[in-house]
């Protein structure tokens, strides 16, 4: 068992990096790469008057987003036997034959070596219209996924930080309380101020060692690293009475267990006020739950609703199988599986709106419960019917089963035979599904929180599609990939729990 | 039939039937019979002739498309047929009237442990504690021959062979004390040395407790082993009834001389098994005349035109023939059965019972 689990994880983990890989092949290649801009539309407008600059932009933010390798003159120059030789630009006035000022630009041999060997590395040398020149190499597919991998994987120790400013820096990892008084593993030297801490919010428990890098959003939610963007709290700062890393109190929104080094260059006297150490850079608190948090919530709660609703239902339609219960059952079935969800959704935000709830979320927004209702009912009823059909057809099966008669034989009630031994059976599929379903309903909620406009992970990716936010596109391809197949497992996992029959094992069931 | 004997169950004038895709089947036509406290009774018959049937309505478990349209069944001074609601039966079902079925490897609940099935039974019906109930189980499974009860209380139905179901099977039926076990084919599933371990096993059981039995069979070896009283039903009659040596060595319907025949251990060696030639006839129809007449080879005119009635042979033996009505002629059973008990008796010095061969 513990064998098999090891290797489903494994080769779980495995098809999550494929499937992941081919996202990114995906995006990288065949979506043309000038389309990253469009949405940065103030970017572009600003740097629309001088094309040197703009393609300096463009080269740069493509060569952080993984495109293509970018080497500037200078860089350039750096391998040359001459550097200011080869940084030597002549220019040489003429009249073109339209009677305008030109300049014909000339570059010194060196130069000329250094573009002539770049340009045999695979480089393609361009040249800037007010002079100079720049070599750029776009990768190849395995490149992109190589270089993507590369710092994927994020690891804190007390070695990572580096500042000549400050070379006598401790270097350690330390059990310490934090601000509040509660227990926490602090380092010394580590990018993060704290390794692991606890606090109010979910999970409770806090890790900073080790982290997953997707590379940074953009073009929408610019500067930030996209598993941040999803993670992080959103809305509107909250201050509170806090106690500050100086022992004393005082009025602030940041999260003191978020802080991260800064650059003893860059702190200034605020900081060095309110910090004893170059742990100064910290993220705040924002009132509004993240986006994964929102699409947990609304998945949960509907899926839970979604169960309520549907397992009674199925059940009583196998109880009265072929009366009025489990026709009723039948028409809603079908309705529900034969209507386009997108139809249902606009429906029931009609039917909802008459009853005055909001068409839309931020119309209350969090703080008012009837922001949720119609998401979360709309939510739950659309993944009733595969329920309810699967419960109902599951204990009609179960009920013509040998046991069902003897345990009718044995004296027991049509009650009791329902609840403690059909029930059981019929139940062991569908709790193989769960799982699935979770997810179901958080990936599935794109329809939803994109008509509702619920700031959520579901939303997130097509609003991501759109504005050709590749990294963003790619760690919510990873997250719901990830989640897909661990549920999977954890599906098959529970079923072992509710069926002693089945076993997990790696053999094949050869034993 | 009218003797005043210690009658546990009597059943008046049955008649149940079976709607099937709008059509009427009559499984039990017109069957009375009483059975005597802690006697063993036999029914036998071929597939199809209402065995099953017949006992179910005994505990209300008939199909839901099927019907008793005629008749009583008295059991402890109550006509059971007079219940209407599902907890008057729960009195009478598993309490007093117990069954075991044919395949215990699907009798039980899968995802229910051994223990709780059995436990549960007593529990409900002796509305005894968790605890208690839990010593008398592991009690009762040591009683019917599952070593180490203790411990495989806790087991699943999937860690068990398909004898040791049987054995919690009837450890279940019996947990109740019940007045009655009706075996619905208790051995068909098993092999033949299992079979004759459970079928001890119930005689062992009734005497210990003295419940009457009702074995449903078709193999009529086990039927000579250890019934007291054997009805041989066709078609949903009982055409023959009686002590289990009068219908076995004196048998008195062509039916049941047919089946006789049929033992496979009478069979010779390089000549074919004797086999009742034609089917049944359909339920669907109404029966005019004996319903065996179109298959027997000693039929007159008469078995086609009117019903038999039941006649006495002894004041135990009755069958269903118009060849005992005294205008009749003389016929003798064939050949085969004749000295029945002697060939019986050279077969099973063998050793083992008549089901072995």
């Amino acid at each position: 068992m513990k064998k098999y689990v090891l290797g489903r994880v494994f080769r779980a983990i495995i098809a999550v990096f494929v499937v992941t890989s081919i996202a990114i092949l995906m995006v990288y290649t065949m979506i043309p790469r000038d389309n990253v801009f469009r949405e940065d539309t103030g970017q572009m407008s600003k740097l629309s008057g001088d094309p040197d600059a703009l393609s300096d932009f463009k080269n740069n933010k493509w060569e952080q987003l993984g495109y293509l390798d970018f080497v500037r003159q200078s860089e350039m120059c750096q391998s040359s036997s001459d550097y200011n030789a080869c940084m030597l630009i002549e220019e040489e006035p003429y009249v073109d034959e339209y009677g305008q000022d030109m300049v014909e630009y000339h570059y010194s041999d060196v130069a000329q070596e250094v573009i002539d060997k770049y340009t045999a590395d695979g480089y393609t040398v361009s040249y800037y219209v007010e002079g100079g020149f720049y070599a750029t190499r776009d990768f190849s597919g395995l490149e992109i996924i190589v270089n993507f991998y590369k710092n994927f994987i994020y690891i804190d120790h007390p070695w990572k930080v580096e500042d000549p400013d400050n070379p006598d820096m401790e270097r350690s990892i330390y059990f310490a309380t934090d601000y509040n008084g509660v227990p926490a593993l602090k380092c010394s030297g580590c990018e993060h101020n704290y390794l692991i801490y606890f606090d109010g919010s979910f999970p409770f428990i806090h890790q900073n060692i080790l982290n997953l890098n997707f590379g940074s959003s953009y073009p929408t939610y610019q500067n930030s690293s996209t598993l941040d963007v999803i993670n992080q709290n959103q809305g509107s700062l909250v201050s509170e009475e806090r106690t500050l890393p100086n022992g004393s109190t005082g009025k602030t929104s940041e999260n003191y267990h978020t802080c991260v080094y800064k650059q003893t260059s860059a702190l200034d006297s605020r900081d060095q006020n309110k910090f004893p150490d170059n742990y100064a850079n910290c993220k705040s608190y924002y009132k509004d739950p993240s986006m994964v948090s929102i699409s947990y919530l609304f998945g949960i709660i509907s899926l839970v609703l979604a169960y309520l609703i549907a397992i009674p239902a199925g059940v009583s339609m196998a109880r009265n199988k072929g009366k009025i219960q489990d026709k009723i059952g039948t028409v809603y079935i079908n309705v529900m599986i034969s209507l386009p969800s997108l139809a249902f959704i606009y429906f029931m935000k009609m039917l909802g709106f008459s009853f005055g709830l909001p068409d839309k979320f931020p119309i209350y927004s969090f703080g008012d419960i009837r922001s949720y209702i119609l998401p979360i009912v709309i939510l739950a009823l659309m993944s009733t019917a595969s329920v309810m059909i699967w419960i109902r057809r599951y204990m009609v099966d179960q009920s013509n089963a040998d046991y069902v008669k003897f345990a009718k034989a044995k004296g027991l009630s049509q009650k009791e035979i329902f609840r403690k031994h059909i029930l059981k059976n019929a139940i062991i599929p569908i709790v193989n599904g769960i799982p699935s379903s979770i997810i179901l309903c958080i990936s599935g909620s794109v329809i939803t929180e994109s008509v509702f406009a619920v700031p959520g992970m579901g939303k997130m990716l097509p609003d991501a599609i759109k504005s050709f936010n590749n990294n963003m596109v790619i760690t919510l391809t990873f997250i719901f990939t990830g989640l897909s197949i661990f549920s999977i497992l954890i599906g098959d996992l529970l079923m072992t729990v509710v069926d002693p029959r089945i076993q997990l094992t790696a053999k094949g069931g050869n034993d | 039939m009218e003797e005043k004997k210690n009658i546990i169950l009597s059943v008046k004038d049955l008649v149940v039937k079976f709607k099937v895709r709008d059509r009427v089947l009559t499984a039990i036509r017109n069957i009375s019979l009483d059975f005597e406290e802690g006697k063993v009774v036999a029914i036998v018959g071929e597939s199809g002739s209402g065995k099953s049937v017949f006992t179910k309505t005994f505990t209300g478990m008939l199909e839901t498309n099927g019907e008793v349209t005629q008749g009583e069944i008295w059991f402890e001074g109550e006509d059971l047929l007079k219940f209407k609601k599902d907890e008057e039966w729960m009195k009478i079902r598993g309490k007093k009237i117990a069954t075991v079925f044919q395949d215990p490897m699907t009798s039980l609940n899968p995802v229910r442990t051994i223990g709780y099935q059995i436990s549960e039974v007593i529990i409900k019906h002796q509305g005894k504690s968790k605890e208690e109930a839990k010593a008398e189980a592991i009690k009762l499974m040591e009683r019917v021959g599952i070593y180490d009860a203790a411990r495989r209380y806790d087991e699943y139905p999937f860690m068990y062979s398909g004898g040791m179901r049987q054995r919690i099977v009837i450890a279940i039926a019996l947990a109740c004390r019940p007045k009655i076990l009706i075996c619905d084919e208790p051995t068909t599933a098993l092999d033949v040395t299992i079979q004759a371990q459970i079928i001890h096993l119930i005689k062992e059981l009734s005497n210990e407790y003295g419940f009457t039995t009702i074995y449903i069979t078709h193999d009529l070896g086990v039927v000579a082993n250890v019934a007291d009283v054997v009805a041989v039903m066709y078609a949903g009659q009982i055409i023959e009834y009686g002590k289990v040596e009068e219908v076995f060595y004196e048998p008195r319907h062509p039916y049941t001389w047919g089946l006789l025949s049929s033992l496979p251990q009478l069979g010779e060696k390089g000549h074919e098994l004797y086999a009742i030639h034609g089917t049944p006839p359909s339920l669907f129809e109404e029966i005019k005349g004996d319903a065996f007449a179109p298959r027997s080879d000693y039929a007159m005119r008469i078995d086609f035109e009117e019903e038999p009635p039941i006649f006495k042979i002894t004041d135990t033996h009755y069958a269903k023939t118009w060849l005992l009505d005294p205008r009749a002629p003389k016929v003798e059973p064939p050949e085969t059965i004749r000295n029945l008990h002697e060939k019986m008796v050279a077969i099973t010095a063998k050793g083992g019972i008549y089901g072995e061969r």
